[in-house]
């Protein structure tokens, strides 16, 4: 196949109407009178006015111009032959944002459209189609188009935004450096590393979407408000109605926003309902138009307080703090137990506990020297550097005992965790080693935070039943039964009309990991006959929903001449016929320099 | 042309006709008294013949001698000599003067016809023609040198017609000299039959330019035509040039070969050298002319 490198070249094909204008314009160059026209017309009839065609003919310059105008182009246009055996390698980098969803159908027709020139001038094609989430499979591997156009329809968009640095990596890595990636994008990004072409075909739409929901109570009633965002730069209106499980629908109601307005949906959550639907009127970016939800009920914390009276406030202060508490009366029934230790009776209860040593005696000085945090999850990025400890008593650690807080030499706050033992489960203590009341810790924000830290590990490692409000793809841990007779965990995605769409398992694991799933509806996750969670799930990325960054781009068509070098080879007969150039302008400007000699002669007085 | 170059044509055609004159004495002639052998009895003094007297002779002529010997009334008889006549023809188309060599040598030619006729004292008549215009000159216009005016002046209905010989008074049994360059399209055959008519003894002298027999024209050209003055576009490659050439060599084929048919003596005069070496060269070996003595 015949490629022009430079096509430009083919402009000097206007020298052809341009030589044949000069050598029009040169017939009425020599003027004189003549007396013998009659013999001259009877014996020239084809030379006559309106055949100007043939008076073209047989003129030496001309046509050695007419070759040259020719040679000239060809050599100008650098023709180039496709080489026998040559790959072009193509990896496209798809832009895994949800926004994408809205282009999707708009990018595989230009794909597919775009394939031809991306192969450019080589024999085949190798095409990988990957994502720009980093961690997913290829979409895509192989050189046929319909195949191509299937895994384009197949691809969900659903991610949120990504960095596409790594997918691009990865792209060149299987391209090499010769091979050409394409980032398909609604949303440009200005100099793409490993020189990978923009295919952006994102405009700026307007969008109204669910950005979030939160369900409070009031007056004894559950009330969801959902907050609905306008992110377009001007006013728009929009109606939005309630969907129950039995597919009722409340009436329409409109709500006008302003540019880049939000607007809060308030209203009951009908009792009896397990779980309901917010429908906004759709708009070309679907997936925020409908927010499904369930009431959130986390699991209960049981708190048992043995004090003896000397931590009656503190602990009250901690039930209010905390969520989802409630307040038991053993040990036995609690998840957490706040101690208060007496050195009289030195024996701690087993289970998870917060300690705090009692010392009546009130008379020890204040602790000197720096107060160091350990390296620890519950201790991480908290202040202590104002806590004032007058010594007291201390607790008996054990060598197993994790510090966590350091005064100088004395230990102030440290973790004790005991492994679960064929008599009881395990347990954590967080034990502090002063008395609280003759500090200033209970005023320290780092106190309140460690305490709440504490408290929610122990309710997260909780297996218990709860209802969330979840966003798509959000990650989830969930406390579950393990042991050899523990059953695997059944994971079940529901649809918007709450069926069920997808039922996977998961292995029995004291802390189970999943996410929640892309598309909006509802979740369920059972181990055995426990309901572990029950959740809704909407899609909630304010970023992928706003379009006003979006805009198109093309820059697929910037090949390389060193892809054509690659891919083709040159004409080998450009040096012959470059020497015929010259040879066809030497030999009309031979005959044109013969022919201005004799036009010279009958400029002169030389009638006819 | 100027009034100077006029005189100067002139005076190149007088004395070219010192030296060359018309062919009269190729033939016998009739009519006015005059230098030549008429072909009747006339008063010359060479002796032609015999007779018996017939009462209204005239008494001066009897042969008195002859009557001595045999008493009978015998007349003697002598050649007459007469005047010869020429009409002088002069084609006065644009094509004769466009360019100024050739209507030098039209100019000459015309000139010498004239005065080679009346040195040899012939009755002579001129004409001018022009398509289907004919006009008679008075014999002043020439010496005067208003011939050329005259001709100038004369319109024809179509400047391109050949000259319209058949609208000329010829004299009978005359010599009919036409000063004509023949470039015009049509049979030579009609034209020649006009100018042989009545006993008439045609001489074609015809001008031309070594550029209209030769030319040596390539590429384009706008040519002007001589007589109407329209323009035409020609390219002229190699074969065209040929073909014209053998258009125009054919053309003057045909004339001569009509003349000869006919009779009629035809020079071909080339514009380039001067009068005297052009007639010599073709007027004289063709018979147009013969040396003055």
């Amino acid at each position: 196949m015949l490629t022009l490198t430079n096509p430009a070249g083919l402009w000097a094909l206007l020298g052809i109407p341009a030589v044949l204008a000069i050598h029009f314009l040169q017939r009425q160059a020599v003027i004189i009178p003549v007396s013998t026209l009659f013999l001259l017309e009877k014996t020239q009839r084809e030379s006559a006015s309106g055949r100007r065609l043939d008076r073209l003919m047989n003129s030496v310059p001309l046509w050695m111009q007419l070759l040259g105008v020719l040679l000239l182009t060809w050599l100008l246009a650098e023709p180039r032959y496709q080489k026998a055996r040559s790959t072009q390698r193509v990896a496209i980098v798809l832009d895994s944002s949800a926004s994408m969803a809205v282009i999707k159908d708009k990018l595989k027709e230009k794909l597919v459209a775009s394939l031809p020139d991306l192969q450019g001038h080589a024999t085949a094609l190798e095409l990988t189609v990957l994502e720009s989430t980093p961690g997913r499979p290829k979409l895509y591997a192989g050189d046929n188009p319909e195949e191509l156009a299937k895994a384009l329809d197949a691809w969900q968009p659903r991610a949120g935004l990504t960095d596409p640095s790594q997918a691009l990596r990865l792209a060149r890595s299987l391209v090499a450096r010769e091979g050409i990636i394409v980032y398909a994008t609604d949303t440009p990004i200005e100099a793409p590393p490993f020189d990978a072409r923009i295919l952006s075909l994102g405009e700026p739409i307007d969008n109204v979407g669910f950005t979030g929901v939160s369900i409070g109570e009031k007056e004894g009633a559950k009330v969801f408000q959902a907050l609905v965002r306008n992110y377009s730069g001007h006013s728009t209106s929009r109606t939005w109605q309630v969907e129950l499980p039995d597919g009722t629908k409340t009436e329409p109601r409109t709500i006008d926003l302003g540019p880049n307005a939000m607007v809060t949906l308030q209203a009951a959550f009908p009792e009896k309902a397990e779980r309901l639907k917010l429908l906004l009127s759709p708009d070309k970016f679907t997936l925020d138009d409908v927010l499904p939800m369930v009431v959130p009920q986390p699991k209960k914390l049981a708190l048992f307080a043995a004090t003896g009276g000397a931590y009656e406030q503190l602990t009250k202060k901690l039930l209010r703090s905390l969520d989802a508490t409630e307040a038991v009366n053993d040990t036995a029934s609690s998840d957490l137990t706040i101690l208060s230790y007496d050195p009289l009776d030195p024996v701690l209860p087993a289970g998870h506990a917060i300690v705090f040593v009692k010392d009546e005696t009130k008379g020890g000085a204040y602790l000197k020297g720096g107060i160091v945090a350990e390296k620890h999850p519950l201790i991480d990025a908290l202040n202590w550097q104002s806590l004032l400890v007058r010594e007291t008593i201390q607790l008996q650690r054990r060598e197993s005992d994790t510090v966590l807080l350091w005064q100088d030499k004395r230990v102030l706050i440290f973790l004790r965790e005991t492994p679960a033992t064929a008599e009881a489960p395990a347990s954590r203590q967080l034990c502090f080693n002063f008395d609280l009341r003759l500090s200033n810790a209970s005023t320290l924000p780092a106190f309140i935070v460690i305490l709440h830290r504490f408290a929610e590990e122990l309710r997260d490692a909780k297996m218990a039943p709860m209802s969330e409000l979840l966003e798509s793809g959000q990650p989830i841990t969930l406390a579950a039964k393990t042991g050899a007779d523990a059953p695997e965990l059944t994971v079940q995605t529901l649809g918007l009309d709450g069926k069920v769409v997808k039922t996977d398992t998961l292995p029995a694991a004291a802390r189970a990991r999943l996410d929640a799933p892309l598309e909006a509806g509802f979740l369920k996750v059972r181990q055995g006959e426990t309901e572990l969670l029950t959740a809704s799930v909407h899609f909630a990325d304010t970023r992928e929903a706003d379009f006003s960054a979006c805009k198109p781009e093309n820059t697929l068509d910037q090949g390389s001449a060193a892809a054509v070098e690659r891919h083709t080879e040159e004409d080998h007969w450009w040096r012959a016929w470059f020497l015929l150039l010259l040879a066809a302008l030497l030999v009309s400007w031979h005959f044109t320099r013969e022919r201005e000699a004799a036009k010279k002669r009958a400029a002169e007085p030389h009638p006819a | 042309m100027t009034a100077e170059e006029l005189i100067r044509c002139h005076a190149r055609a007088l004395a070219a006709a010192g030296r060359l004159r018309l062919p009269l004495r190729s033939r016998v002639w009739k009519g006015q008294a005059g230098e030549f052998q008429g072909a009747g009895v006339g008063s010359s003094l060479d002796f032609q013949d015999h007779r018996t007297y017939v009462p209204g002779d005239d008494p001066r002529h009897i042969n008195w001698q002859a009557y001595a010997r045999t008493g009978q009334y015998t007349m003697k008889l002598y050649r007459e000599e007469v005047r010869p006549v020429v009409d002088v023809v002069l084609d006065a188309s644009e094509s004769m003067f466009f360019d100024p060599q050739k209507a030098a040598r039209v100019a000459e030619l015309f000139c010498f016809a004239v005065e080679a006729s009346r040195r040899s004292g012939a009755n002579t008549s001129v004409f001018l023609v022009r398509g289907d215009a004919v006009r008679p000159l008075a014999p002043e216009s020439i010496s005067l040198h208003r011939w050329l005016d005259e001709a100038r002046a004369m319109k024809a209905a179509d400047p391109a017609l050949p000259p319209d010989l058949s609208r000329i008074p010829f004299h009978g049994n005359a010599i009919r000299v036409l000063v004509s360059d023949l470039l015009f399209p049509g049979d030579p055959e009609h034209a020649v039959r006009m100018m042989a008519a009545r006993q008439g003894s045609p001489i074609f002298l015809v001008p031309f330019l070594q550029s209209e027999a030769t030319p040596d024209w390539t590429g384009n050209y706008e040519f002007i035509d001589a007589e109407r003055k329209s323009r035409h576009q020609h390219r002229i490659e190699p074969s065209v040039l040929k073909r014209y050439k053998e258009s125009y060599t054919n053309h003057f084929t045909m004339w001569k070969t009509a003349c000869r048919r006919h009779q009629c003596r035809m020079a071909r005069v080339a514009c380039e050298p001067d009068l005297q070496t052009a007639l010599f060269a073709e007027a004289l070996p063709s018979g147009a002319l013969e040396t003055a003595n």
